[in-house]
This record gives structure tokens, C-alpha cells and sequence, in this order.
């Protein structure tokens, strides 16, 4: 079996948000549409013992999705390897999904057409993985720092599986209860200890 | 995403293309279907590794974006009154360069400047036409981007070491420098390199993106870093930190330096820098203790103002006297490309009048980076190194003093300015008197994507071809010896042309030499560039396909080798000459911020709060990418870092709109709370415009270029500029902040009104530029006169006693041969040629011939030499098969069987003339490469390299069959031929079982 | 944070929906349980009956109306295993068995032989849509109940509150609109005179429901607001605070508290018998059930992910001039 996971390093993040403007570019969004959002608590701590990390986001691929059992068409599905998709030519964008999400991953553009409007969301880009494998998605290719790394969780010879492994990682909003396969690397150091 | 049409097609093609968006040039796959471009990505296979920013991403979007310029367009209406009619690109040119030797043969060609921006390659080209055209105003924001750091270092050490060798670096400081907004490929190795223990020092008021990844982080008073750098450089010397066999073996002055610096203790540093001595101490330690280790250039030293170079300066001695210089794990110094041609060779130079140069604005000021710094320099360079530096950044017009000039009339008027690849309204100094200047000058021309403020005020607009529209080739402006190369993606699109292309066509209808633009693509020019590299290629594209990245073999402790480091005196000058022969102090002093509350304290009083200035940001660059929507939607607006505690003070929330304010005028910006700057700084973002608004409604501040511009609130008055280098000051300036009341949040003209010097309160011009003096008087420097008898044609050099030949830069030996410094050969003092130590003969290395050292030409054939004449074969013949022929002067077989063929006495095979064949000199066989063996010819026997005959028969037949399905294919009929050559194949088999 | 992504029609249609339903089920109750083979009391809730299916419909309209792809809505049939696709086969098959059932007394001459086709039908016709009836209403809570992201919705008083507010705002609109058209109303006939009686009969026992009802509202609103005051995560807590003593506090306090549920039960007891009790209070209730789905569906406040609200607050509107400005497509220069 498969099942893709990434892994962000917060360690190594720098909040430049290239991922988001290059998945706005490879995928094609409308203005409003970010998949990938590079969020950030902010700055903690005094001057000068202060402390920043970011927090680069993307759909979760749950293991036990919200938003794919509440899609009334069957648009929202999830592969076998765990990538969750919604299949736009089902999509009737009744946004159940995108209330369901407990991650807000989920949204509909409104600068479309207004009877052409369909739920997206990141699917660890599917096209690109499709047809070449092996593929990485295109905001852990874009990245220069390398802080997001995919992989196979099942293959234990994986980046992924050897740093899920070896370094502590926490995940977002665990206690939702769908299992989310995005994976961040603590960064607890920086110039405030 | 149902893409449509999809990468994976099969007709699209994948090109290797290099991003244009900034300096780091990053590795782009551009897929390209029918002449489009469907899709971009990061190369996975180039230095980059596959890594592409928010800026390169957006490359397509770029290209088609709907407020690109796409036609050459003339101005019908006022000035700035945006109205244009477009007019077929050559008869603009034509217009245009009209109007240009109109003002050359009415002013002289000085009267014609241009400023250029950041074109990121082929800056060469714009100083080819400018040379050719006999004006020597060209000028860049280079003085606020590397250029003086560059000229300090090559003073103190021969060449600027900004090539760090990070893999070997126990530490790094980072200096002004934020990595992680602005060159993200080196980020990605500093955070291995951190994490893998290197020490990684960052300097930098802010709390930056990379500062968040660093062991010590020194929050320095913004402008301060003079102050720092002398206090470092005093902890090291003091603690007897240095490498002390470096300073002994290469370094000359040390002693002086120490005396020097006694006073600039770390506690004479802390009030100036905000840094408590201890910290100090510790990053000095932290450097000078983990070695070797690297210094990262970084902008700020070059936006200082008046203390910029002294800045950058020392750090070049702190760097110097560590001995991290061009070692392992230290700062490499790769010198001009030797083996390729130098942004300088291709910038026609020679052409430029002498007497012109001193007409250079600013070189009387400001001589490290003109004519007579340059000059000093370069003269050396050639002398050291072999070639030199090119003069486009490296030998420039001061930018500010051409506005003023244009204003002024001082030192004479300059009627024409040419901006390419720029937007000085928005990155030079002093906004309100650029825009002003822009707007008087008589006839302005601009080469860009955009309508930018500064393209509003345009006679003629050309459309600049960009990303995916160009090749581009990354030598870092001539600087180093590596190169990369990109290809172009697609065709430009529109009436769009390369930079290359406009200058050309602008120089072939002024009227210059066709023979001095002898490209018509930059691909054939950087074929030109390249080819001496010997690579198997043969054009430009196979170089990028098969090569892409050049490195040559790396050759650190060069300074060893040479015997001596690429300065004037051979050694590290710790009290530089050239800066003396400048009238420059050889050592860094110290001269005060030009505003502090040190310094100014009455200024202080009224502006209690310290403005520091530009920074790089994501996700834009310098003035640019405001257009671009994807990036704008997540930074629509202007943000300025506060500190949490003045916020409060001051009683600004987060999102407010405030205005900053300094004495030359306010501008608006919105408040982003965060404690990552000192509770006494603000930090604004630079180059901020509104490209959406309509520019023309406006023409006090078209686009609102001076709204939340900082560049409004900057000076560039020359006794606020750096004395050497000539920066003007981006960073430690004193201002108020407060926030926009109800009634007081519309910019209007008057919160930015221009006057020379620079005032908001006292509009008008109240200097000009000959009353102006700089901060520092010069110091008089009396050169040496020569110990020596000096010949004609040759120059004696005080520093080390020696003299070297005019014009080529080779050193005289005591011998009386000169020195090449390229390879250190010896060449003919009287006719130039090398001496081939092999060979034992002269080499014309223009020609190719060669001469005995008699001066005798030496005749070849087939590559060997003849020796006419000669009784005796001046060589040992082994072979009875040989016989000498004097009257030929070679030797060959006897009889006819020696007809054509000619012995090689150096690989003692005999070889056909016509045909390159080889022939055994015992037997007379032919060599066949492709069996390895010996044909007799006569016979056709074949015998293995030992003489030793190989069954003939088989053999025989195998050549024959072979020769008669040669024969069928020949003839077009290939079913049988196959055949045939299997047959023949079978032959061979049953050859090899026997 | 990015939220309220549902607009005005789906509260509309919930609250619709959760009618036209409890229409359903108190009309099947009545008919059905309450007085078996009386056929004046069914006759009588025809036109009530007529409403809820109208109510239904147009609910509908606005779900359709609110997708982003209309034309796809059919999709919403295929799949079986969502409680939205179970909604929409409820919503339909109360429609088409509740119109079925309407038809049958529609008394005009020429539609008679059609009408008369339905008239054996008529119990089991009104037993499949009192069920479905009762089933959407139920949804309707359970639905929300079950997107779990948002913590104010995540609750199983949830279903109750809806289910009892659908019933009570039924009860209301019944006793608004019982015994008009279809049935007799000219107090000269018998059917008119039965009519009369059995509407009588009916709105007194819906009066007494609805009595009991409210109050039951009323608990079951405040246990679970205020217990998300008390207790309840951090996003619940902040939704209750809002609804207390926030932004919707007069809303709450003012529209559903005290219109929409304390003064029609006021009404109701002290003022039985008078127009307040017989008009007024009913549609206060109706305005109560109204908001009350407004103010819920506008509720949908996530657990926001660290930093999610400074984000998005940064980024530019939709409406930015440069967002606007430029086409692409269109060349400027």
C-alpha cells in the first residue's frame, strides 16, 4: 500500500509563501483561491529575545476525511494512496465539504463565473504525480529551503518514514479526530532558547 | 486541475531557461507548446535545485500580463499626460537616435546620460553603445549594491573575495544581508550548513526571516555597522584573534593598522551601535575562533551613506587578517574569467575618448568607483591578474549628481537620459527630486515592461523582452570565472526586444561601426563569449543543453601560487595604496553617521525615531512585481515594522495607516506591529508604487510613486554620501512617526516638495553640485618618483618596485623578458610572442605561428615542424624504412611509397598529409583505429600491433562483404544491404572463433 | 479566518424545510392518529398542507439556487450514504407524496376525474409524507450536527433544538392557515360547519402543543447555549459569548428569546382566545424559528489554525483595484 504524507521542517521555513504563489501558478487559481497558505503566529517573546516560526499549510489528506462522507454527489473522494480530490465535474459546490473541513483548506472561488462555481482544494498534485510517479507536488519542488518533503508513510525506506521516525512532529488540530497526514517538525530553537 | 494543454503532451518541449525576476537566476524548465510557454518549474538539475520563488513562479503570468508594454511607443500629449501612439519599433529607434547625435553635435555626447537598472546580464551591451557614442554617464544604483564594497576589497586584497566556500565554513556572518527574502537558493545552504553546526552570526536591526535561523543575532542601531565592523576588527586585533603566520607571510601594514585602531574599542562602539560590548567581543570571537570561516556580502554596507565604505572596508581587513581569503572554507577570490571573454572585453572600452572621462559627473568626488578609481584599479587588475573589470558598475557616473545636473545646469546641463530596466523615481535617492529631474530633462527615453512613474514622463517608451523571452547568461557583471547559462524559451513576443537589441539597433542608426555590433542575437554573442572555452560545442544552446553551468577547476590559495595576492604591492595591504593615491585614509576612519542622535542631536529632537530603509522583501524585488496580482493579493499594501512598545506609545493599532516623517518630506504607510525591530526603529519597505491607478490623473505623484515611497524621505545631498563609493544613505536616517488623523490622511504635493539641498521646509535649489563638498576633505598623496630608469612604453609601479609594459600589463623580468600574468610565461619583450616552454620556440597567440627563437618563422606541415635546409635530421630516426629529405627539411619513407607522408618525430608514427592517416615508420603499414591493427596497404594483409599477421582470408572477406553492403546502401537498396552486413558480420564471428 | 460560506438561502431553506416537514408530520398525526376517519380534519389541513409543500418547494429553489453549479443538482441523488443526499430524497419524496395527497382534494369540477384517481390513496399518501415529513425535520439538526469543524454545531442538542423549533413553528403556521380552501368554509353547509369544528378541535390541541413546545425551546436553547457559556472548547465558548453578550446578544435575547418564544407563550396562556393568541403569537413564533436559523448558520466559527485570521486578514479583497484592474486577455500599451 501507499500513503502519501508530507512532512514540513519547520526548521527550516522562512515564510516566503513561494509555495502558495507557485501553486497558484501551476494549478491555475483565481485570485482568491490559496491552497497552500503560509500562516504564522507571529513573533513571540521581548525584544530582542523573540522567537518566530511558520506554519506553511495545505489540505491535510486525512486519513478519515470530514469533507469526503458529507459530499452529496460523490465529488469529494479519496483515492486509495490517501489523496483526497473532488472531481469538479461532479461538484455542484454545495459547500458542505467546505463547512465540514475543520481545516478551512476548502473553498470556492467567487471571481468565477457564478454558475460555474466548484469547491477546490489542494490534492497533493495529483496531475503532476499521475503522470510521471515519483513526481513531487509542485510547492515541495518550488521550495528552496526543502522544508516540505512527501512521501510514502507505508514505505519505510522513505524520507518521510525515517524523519516521522526519527524527529519529534506534531500535527494541526489532531483532536478533530481525521487523522491528518501533514506532519511539521517543530523548530524550537532560533535566537530565543 | 484539468490542465489543458498538459505538460505531458508529446509535442510539448522541455527548454532549460534561467529565472530573470533577480540576481540569484535560478534553474526554470519552460515547456513550451507551438511557441508558447504552457508551464514552468524549478530545475531539479541545476544549483537551485529545482527551487523556484514566489517571483520566478510567476514567469507566465509575467509575460502575458495585460499591462505589459508591447509596442514602441511615442508621446503625443504633455508630458506625463499618458498619451501614446504606437509607431513600428526601427522608426522609433531611428527617431530617437536622430534626436541623440542632434544633442551630441549641439552639446557634445556627455550631454547624454543612462540609467540602468537591474538588466541582471548583458549590461555590456549599454556600455558598448555609450562607448562608441563618447559619453561616459552611464550610471546603476550600483553604488548602493556591491560596487564600492567590491572596489574597497579589491584595494585591500586584489580581488574581491565574495565567492564563500561554505561547505568547508566553521562560521558565517550574514550582514546585512536577508538571504531568506532575497536570494533564496543560498538560504537553503546556510540552513544545512546551520544545522549541520556551522555558526551562523547575523547583523541586522531587524529580527529577519534569517535572522530567525541564526546562533547570534545582533540587532544593531540601523546605519551603525562602521561602528561594529571597527569595534570587531579592534576585538580581533587586540585579542590577538588574527592568524598570525597569514598576517606575517602575506599581509603588509599590520603594524600601522593596530596603531590605528587603538581607539575603536568595542565600548566606544556600544553607544553608536546599541550593542553592549560583550556581545560585540563575542561575535568577533565567534568569527575570528571558528576558522576559516566566511563574511556573506550584504547591501546595507553600501547604504550607509557616509560611512559606507569605511564599513565594508573594514571588514574586508576583519576578513583579511583572519586569513579567510580565497582558502578552503574561506571567501574565494576567482578573479576576470581567463578562459572565457569578460563582460569587460566585450564593452569596447579602448573606444571611449580619454579626454571625456574626466567629464564623468561624480568623478571628482567620488573616485573609488569612476574614471580615477577605476582606472588605478583596472591598470592593476590587468598587471596582476591578466584582464580586468568591466567598466558598466564598476566605473560609473554618480546617478543623484546627473539629476541634480539636469535640474542645475552643474556641471553642465544634461539634456538627454536613456533608463533602461529602471524606475529611478522609485530606487534612487531623494524621490521628489528625481521625479522633478525626469520631468525637465529634454528628451528621455525608456526601456521597460512597464509603464512605470518614470515611463510616464517619456518622449519615446521601447518594449523590453523579459523572462522566457531572452537567454540569459549569469557571469556576476564580469566579476568571477564561472558562468551559466539559460536558454530562451519562446521568441519575444509583440514588438518586444532584448536589451542587447535595442542598444544595437540605437548604436547602427546612430551611426556606429556595424563591425563593432557583430551580433545579432545574444545567442550568437554569448557564442562569442564561450567559444574560447574549447568546449565540443558549436553554438550557444548545445552549451546550455550539454553544459549549462561552467565552473573552472577550482583553485583556491591561488595566492600562493602567484607568489602574492592581486594587489599593487603583491601582499594583503592593510593601509591600501590605491586608496591613498585616491586621496583616501589607507585604513577605515570613522566619520559619524550623517543623522544620529549622536551626531545630530538637534535633529533628533524633532525626529526622535531612527528610519531604516531597504531591505529586500518578499515577495518583491526592488521596485517591481507591484503589477503582478498573485503575488500582490498576499502583500496588497505598504507595511512598516513597529515595535509593539512605540505602537503603544505612539497609540498605533495594527493595519493603521501612519505617516512617516523625516525633514525632506512624509509618506504613508500601514502599521505592522511585531517586536522584530528596536522600540526606537521603524523599518519601511522600499520601492513602493501603485501601478494600478492611473498615472496621468495625477502628475505630482503619477502612480503614487512619492506617496509610500521611502525614497521620498532619503538624501542624496553629496555630503550625506559616502566620500569613496558615493552611497547615499537608505538606512539610520531620524524621522516621526504618527499616525493618518481623519483630516490628514490624503498625500499631497507639498509633503514632498524637492530642493537641492534636500529640505522639505526650504522648496527650491540652494547648491548646486560644484558648491556642495562631500563629507571628508581629500588627504594630498604624493606618488613616489621612480627609483629606477623607466623605458619608453613601460609604466614603474611604486608599490613594488617593478615595471610593467603599457597597454598589456606584463611585467618586465630582470631577465628582460616579459611576464605574462595569466600563465606566468615569458613572452618576447620585442615582439610579443610567448615562449612555448615545450617546443623551445615562440607562439604568436593572435596568429597561431610559430617562431624559433631567432624570430625565425617556423614552418609545419601537418603539424610538424620542417626543418629546410638541414643536412642532418636534427632528431633521432629509429626506422630503416626513413630516409631525411634536407630539401624538404622532413623525413618519410624511401622511394614513392614516401610520396604524401611525413614522419612525426614527437608521436614517432609517420602520417599521410592529406589524409591523417597513420603508418607504422618500421613497416609501412596503416593503422586502422576502428579494428586497432596494421593494413598493409599492397596487400591488404592485416598483422596485429606486434607484427604478427591475422588470419587474411577471413579478414578479407569480411572487408569485402562489408564493402559490398556499402555498396547496396549506397544505392538505395537497403533490404539487401542488411543482409549483406550480416553476411559480413557472420564472417567476422567465425574470424573470432578461430 | 475564511467562514460564513453559506449565504441568506440556506438558513431560509432550513428553516422552510423544517416547516413544510413538521407541517407533514403534525398534519399525518393529526389525521392519522389523533381522529382516524374523520374526514373533516384531514380536509381542513389541505390547505395548511399546500403551504408546507410551497414552504418545501421553494426551500428547494433556494438550495438549488445557492449551489455554485445548479445544473449538476440532480448529482445529489446518486450517492447514498450522505445526510445531505438523504435530504434531498426526503425533501422529494414529501413533495410528490404530500402533493399526491393535496391533489386529491382539490375540489374544482374539471380536475375532478384526475383528483378522483388519489382519493383511495389519500391515507397512505399522507402516511409517507407525515414521515418524510418528520425525517426532514430531524435532518435539518442532525446535518449540521454532524460537520463537526464547527464546534457551535457539534452538539446533540442541536437535532432536538431544530426539530422542536421546526414542530413549534409548524404548529404555528397550521393554526395560522387551517381550514381555508380546499375545504368548505361556508358555515351553511355541513362540510363547512364540520370544517369549522374539526379546525377548532385541531388548533386547540396544536395551541396546547405549541404551548408545551416552546417552553421545551426555550430549555433546550439556553441548557445548550449557556452550557457552551460555562463549558465547551474554546471556538463553542467564544460563539456562546457572542450570542450572550456579543455581537448577537440582542438577537438572541431580544428576537429569539423574547419575540420569538417568551412573549407568543405569553400570549398563548394569558391571552388565549384573543387575536394575540390566534394570530400574533404564531407568527412571532414563525419570526423566532426564522432567526433562529440565521443566527446558527451564521455561527460557523472554526477552531482557527494558529495564525489563520491575521492571514487572511492581511490578504487583499476581492474587490482590491489592482485585483479588478487588469484582464487578462487584454492588452493595455
Amino acid at each position: 500500500m501507499t500513503r502519501y504524507v508530507m512532512v514540513i521542517d519547520q526548521r527550516r521555513c522562512i515564510g516566503c509563501q513561494s509555495c502558495t504563489v507557485a501553486c497558484r501558478t501551476w494549478n491555475e487559481l483565481p485570485l482568491d483561491i490559496i491552497y497552500n497558505p503560509v500562516l504564522t503566529e507571529g513573533v513571540k517573546g521581548e525584544w530582542p529575545n523573540v522567537h518566530r516560526n511558520w506554519i506553511p499549510t495545505l489540505c491535510m489528506h486525512c486519513e478519515k476525511p470530514a469533507c469526503v462522507p458529507c459530499c452529496p454527489t460523490g465529488a469529494s473522494q479519496q483515492d486509495d494512496d490517501g489523496t483526497v480530490w473532488i472531481d469538479y465535474d461532479k461538484c455542484m459546490a454545495c459547500l458542505a465539504c467546505v463547512n465540514a473541513c475543520p481545516y478551512g483548506m476548502r473553498d470556492q472561488s467567487k471571481l468565477q463565473p457564478a454558475l460555474h462555481r466548484f469547491v477546490r482544494k489542494c490534492t497533493f498534485c495529483r496531475d503532476r504525480r499521475q503522470n510521471e510517479p515519483g513526481r513531487d507536488p509542485y510547492c515541495v519542488q518550488t521550495c528552496h529551503q526543502k522544508a516540505r518533503i512527501f512521501g510514502d508513510l507505508d514505505d519505510p525506506e522513505s524520507e518521510v518514514s525515517k524523519l516521522i521516525g526519527s524527529v519529534e512532529t506534531f500535527r494541526l488540530l489532531e483532536d478533530m479526530g481525521t487523522g491528518p497526514q501533514i506532519y511539521y517538525i517543530p523548530d524550537l530553537g532560533g535566537t530565543a532558547k | 486541475m484539468a490542465e489543458n494543454p498538459s505538460i505531458f503532451d508529446e509535442d510539448v518541449q522541455c527548454i532549460k531557461s534561467l529565472c530573470y525576476f533577480c540576481h540569484a537566476n535560478c534553474g526554470v524548465l519552460a515547456y513550451v507548446k507551438d511557441g508558447d510557454v504552457i508551464k514552468i518549474e524549478g530545475d531539479p538539475n541545476y544549483s537551485s535545485q529545482g527551487g523556484l520563488c514566489c517571483r520566478g513562479t510567476s514567469a507566465l503570468l509575467h509575460v502575458n500580463h495585460p499591462a505589459r508594454i508591447n509596442h514602441a511607443l511615442k508621446r503625443v500629449g504633455e508630458k506625463g499626460e499618458g498619451k501614446w501612439e504606437q509607431i513600428p519599433y526601427d522608426q522609433a529607434i531611428q527617431e530617437v537616435a536622430d534626436k541623440l547625435n542632434q544633442i551630441k553635435a549641439e552639446s557634445g555626447a556627455e550631454a547624454v546620460a543612462s540609467a540602468g537598472g537591474t538588466t541582471r546580464t548583458d549590461d555590456w551591451a549599454r556600455r558598448r553603445f555609450l562607448n562608441q557614442f563618447g559619453t561616459p554617464n552611464g550610471f546603476h544604483n550600483a553604488l548602493l549594491c556591491w560596487i564600492p564594497t567590491f572596489m574597497a576589497e579589491t584595494c585591500v586584497a586584489g580581488w574581491s573575495p565574495f565567492e564563500t566556500d561554505l561547505g568547508a565554513a566553521r562560521s558565517l556572518i550574514l550582514w546585512g544581508m536577508n538571504p531568506a527574502a532575497s536570494t533564496l537558493g543560498g538560504m537553503h545552504g546556510y540552513t544545512d550548513l546551520k544545522l549541520n553546526g556551522m555558526k551562523m552570526i547575523v547583523v541586522d536591526p531587524r529580527y529577519s526571516e534569517t535572522a530567525s535561523k541564526a546562533d547570534l543575532w545582533l540587532p544593531l542601531r540601523p546605519g551603525s555597522d562602521a561602528a561594529l565592523a571597527l569595534a570587531m576588527l579592534h576585538t580581533i586585533i587586540f585579542e590577538g584573534m588574527y592568524d598570525i603566520n597569514f598576517v606575517t607571510e602575506w599581509c603588509e601594514g599590520f603594524d600601522e593598522l593596530q596603531d590605528h585602531m587603538i581607539d575603536y574599542s568595542p565600548e566606544w562602539a556600544e553607544p553608536i551601535t546599541w550593542l553592549p560590548a560583550e556581545k560585540i567581543r563575542e561575535a568577533a570571537r565567534m568569527y575570528a575562533m571558528n576558522r576559516p570561516g566566511c563574511i556573506q556580502w550584504g547591501c546595507t554596507w553600501d547604504q550607509n551613506g557616509s560611512t559606507s565604505t569605511t564599513a565594508s572596508h573594514a571588514l574586508a581587513l576583519i576578513r583579511a587578517i583572519c586569513g579567510n581569503l580565497d582558502i578552503p572554507g574561506g571567501d574565494g577570490m576567482p578573479g576576470p574569467a581567463l578562459n572565457f571573454l569578460t563582460d569587460e572585453e566585450l564593452e569596447l572600452n579602448e573606444l571611449l575618448p580619454e579626454e571625456v572621462k574626466s567629464k564623468q559627473i561624480g568623478s571628482d568626488k567620488f573616485k573609488l568607483t569612476s574614471w580615477p578609481g577605476y582606472q588605478i584599479i583596472s591598470d592593476n587588475a590587468v598587471r596582476k591578474w591578466g584582464k580586468t573589470l568591466p567598466t558598466e558598475w564598476f566605473c560609473e557616473a554618480h546617478g543623484p549628481s546627473i539629476f541634480k545636473a539636469i535640474l542645475t545646469g552643474d556641471p553642465y546641463q544634461v539634456r538627454a537620459l536613456i533608463c533602461n530596466a529602471t524606475n529611478p523615481i522609485n530606487s534612487y535617492g531623494d524621490a521628489k527630486m528625481t521625479l522633478a529631474a525626469l520631468k525637465k530633462v529634454e528628451f528621455l527615453v525608456v526601456v521597460d515592461y512597464w509603464m512605470t512613474p518614470t515611463a510616464l514622463q517619456a518622449d519615446y517608451i521601447f518594449p523590453a523582452a523579459g523572462a522566457l523571452e531572452r537567454p540569459t547568461i549569469i557571469t556576476h557583471y564580469g566579476a568571477t570565472d564561472s558562468l551559466m547559462g539559460g536558454r530562451r524559451a519562446i521568441q519575444p513576443k509583440y514588438d518586444r526586444h532584448t536589451d542587447m537589441v535595442f542598444w544595437r539597433k540605437l548604436g547602427l542608426a546612430c551611426g556606429q561601426d556595424p563591425a563593432n555590433w557583430p551580433w545579432e542575437t545574444e545567442e550568437e554573442a554569448y557564442w562569442a563569449v564561450i567559444e574560447p572555452m574549447g568546449l565540443p560545442i558549436n553554438n550557444y544552446n548545445e552549451f546550455v543543453d550539454n553544459v549549462r553551468m561552467y565552473f573552472p577547476p577550482l583553485h583556491q590559495t591561488k595566492y600562493v601560487q602567484n607568489g602574492g595576492f592581486w594587489t599593487p604591492s603583491g601582499k594583503v595591504e592593510c593601509n591600501s595604496s590605491i586608496l591613498r593615491e585616491l586621496g583616501y585614509s589607507g585604513m577605515p576612519i570613522y566619520t559619524g553617521m550623517a543623522e544620529s542622535e549622536l551626531t545630530t542631536p538637534e535633529v533628533a529632537e524633532e525626529y526622535p525615531i531612527v528610519l531604516t530603509t531597504g531591505g529586500g522583501f518578499m515577495p518583491y524585488h526592488h521596485s517591481e512585481h507591484f503589477q503582478m496580482q498573485g503575488i500582490r493579493y498576499l502583500y496588497p499594501d505598504p507595511y512598516f515594522c513597529i515595535n509593539p512598545d512605540l505602537a503603544d506609545k505612539l497609540d498605533i493599532k495594527q493595519g493603521d495607516w501612519c505617516w512617516i516623517e523625516t525633514r525632506r518630506g512624509r509618506i504613508k504607510m500601514r502599521a505592522g506591529v511585531e517586536p522584530i525591530v528596536d522600540p526606537r526603529v521603524v523599518m519601511c519597505p522600499r520601492g513602493w508604487w501603485f501601478p494600478e491607478r492611473d498615472g496621468a490623473a495625477d502628475p505630482d505623484n503619477p502612480f503614487g510613486c512619492l506617496e509610500s515611497n521611502v525614497n521620498t524621505l532619503t538624501s542624496v545631498d553629496d555630503w550625506d554620501c559616502d566620500p569613496m563609493g558615493g552611497s547615499w544613505n537608505n538606512r539610520g536616517l531620524m524621522c516621526k512617526v504618527y499616525k493618518c488623523g481623519d483630516l490628514d490622511n490624503v498625500f499631497r504635493s507639498e509633503d514632498a516638495q524637492f530642493s537641492i539641498p534636500g529640505s522639505a521646509k526650504e522648496p527650491g535649489i540652494h547648491m548646486t553640485y560644484s558648491e556642495m563638498k562631500t563629507c571628508r576633505e581629500p588627504i594630498p598623496f604624493e606618488k613616489p618618483a621612480p627609483t629606477k630608469e623607466v623605458p619608453e612604453g613601460y609604466v614603474w609601479t611604486w608599490q613594488d618596485d617593478q615595471l610593467y609594459q603599457k597597454g598589456t600589463g606584463f611585467k618586465l623580468d630582470e631577465s628582460g623578458w616579459l611576464i605574462d600574468p595569466k600563465d606566468k610565461s615569458y613572452v618576447d619583450a620585442y615582439t610579443g610572442w610567448h615562449y612555448d616552454a615545450n617546443q623551445q620556440c615562440l607562439v604568436d597567440t593572435s596568429t597561431g605561428k610559430k617562431y624559433t627563437m631567432d624570430r625565425q618563422e617556423i614552418q609545419e606541415l601537418a603539424g610538424v615542424r620542417l626543418y629546410p635546409g638541414t643536412a642532418e635530421a636534427p632528431f633521432e630516426i629509429t626506422s630503416q624504412a626513413l630516409i631525411w629529405d634536407a630539401e624538404k627539411g622532413y623525413a618519410t619513407f624511401a622511394g614513392a611509397k614516401g610520396e604524401g607522408k611525413i614522419f612525426n618525430p614527437d608521436t614517432q608514427w609517420v602520417m599521410g598529409i592529406e589524409d591523417n592517416v597513420y603508418y607504422d615508420q618500421h613497416m609501412g603499414y596503416a593503422y586502422d583505429p576502428n579494428e586497432n591493427n596494421l593494413v598493409d596497404m599492397e596487400t591488404g594483409a592485416r598483422y596485429t600491433m606486434s607484427y604478427e599477421p591475422i588470419n587474411a582470408g577471413v579478414a578479407e572477406a569480411h572487408v569485402e562483404a562489408d564493402a559490398a553492403a556499402a555498396a547496396m546502401a549506397d544505392a538505395g537498396d537497403y533490404a539487401d544491404a542488411q543482409a549483406a552486413a550480416e553476411a559480413s558480420d557472420e564472417i567476422a564471428a567465425a574470424q573470432e572463433e578461430e | 479566518m475564511r467562514h460564513h460560506f453559506w449565504k441568506w438561502p440556506i438558513p431560509v431553506y432550513l428553516f422552510l424545510g423544517g416547516l413544510g416537514g413538521g407541517i407533514f408530520c403534525l398534519s399525518a398525526v393529526l389525521s392519522l392518529i389523533l381522529f382516524p376517519g374523520i374526514e373533516a380534519v384531514p380536509t381542513a389541513l389541505a390547505w395548511p398542507c399546500f403551504i408546507g409543500i410551497c414552504c418545501l418547494g421553494f426551500g428547494c429553489l433556494m438550495l438549488v439556487a445557492d449551489l455554485g453549479q445548479p445544473m449538476v443538482f440532480y448529482r445529489a441523488f446518486v450517492k447514498s450514504t450522505s445526510v445531505l443526499a438523504w435530504g434531498a430524497r426526503l425533501l422529494t419524496v414529501c413533495m410528490i407524496f404530500g402533493l399526491l395527497w393535496f391533489v386529491s382534494y382539490v375540489p374544482w369540477d374539471w380536475f375532478r376525474p384526475v383528483a378522483d384517481l388519489f382519493v383511495f390513496f389519500r391515507g397512505l399518501n399522507l402516511a409517507i409524507a407525515g414521515i418524510a415529513g418528520t425525517c426532514i425535520m430531524l435532518y435539518t439538526g442532525i446535518f449540521l450536527s454532524t460537520l463537526k469543524s464547527h464546534a457551535f454545531w457539534a452538539t446533540p442538542a442541536l437535532p432536538v433544538l431544530f426539530t422542536i423549533s421546526a414542530l413549534s413553528t409548524a404548529c404555528a403556521a397550521i393554526a395560522l392557515s387551517i381550514g381555508w380552501w380546499p375545504a368548505t368554509t361556508s358555515i351553511f353547509t355541513e362540510a363547512g360547519v364540520m370544517n369549522i369544528l374539526a379546525s377548532q378541535e385541531c388548533k386547540h390541541i396544536l395551541h396546547t402543543v405549541d404551548v408545551v413546545l416552546v417552553v421545551c425551546e426555550i430549555v433546550v436553547l439556553l441548557v445548550m447555549v449557556l452550557s457552551f457559556l460555562g463549558a465547551g472548547n474554546k471556538t463553542a465558548n467564544k460563539v456562546a459569548h457572542k450570542w450572550v453578550h456579543g455581537s448577537y446578544a440582542l438577537a438572541f435575547w431580544g428576537g429569539m428569546i423574547a419575540v420569538g418564544l417568551v412573549l407568543p407563550e405569553l400570549m398563548y396562556i394569558f391571552l388565549d382566545g384573543t387575536i394575540a393568541s390566534s394570530v400574533i403569537a404564531p407568527v412571532f413564533v414563525l419570526f423566532g424559528g426564522c432567526l433562529l436559523r440565521f443566527m446558527v448558520v451564521n455561527s460557523d466559527e472554526r477552531a482557527p489554525l494558529p495564525g489563520e485570521n491575521e492571514y487572511f486578514n492581511k490578504v487583499a479583497k476581492r474587490d482590491a483595484e489592482f485585483v479588478t484592474k487588469w484582464t487578462y486577455g487584454e492588452n493595455i500599451y
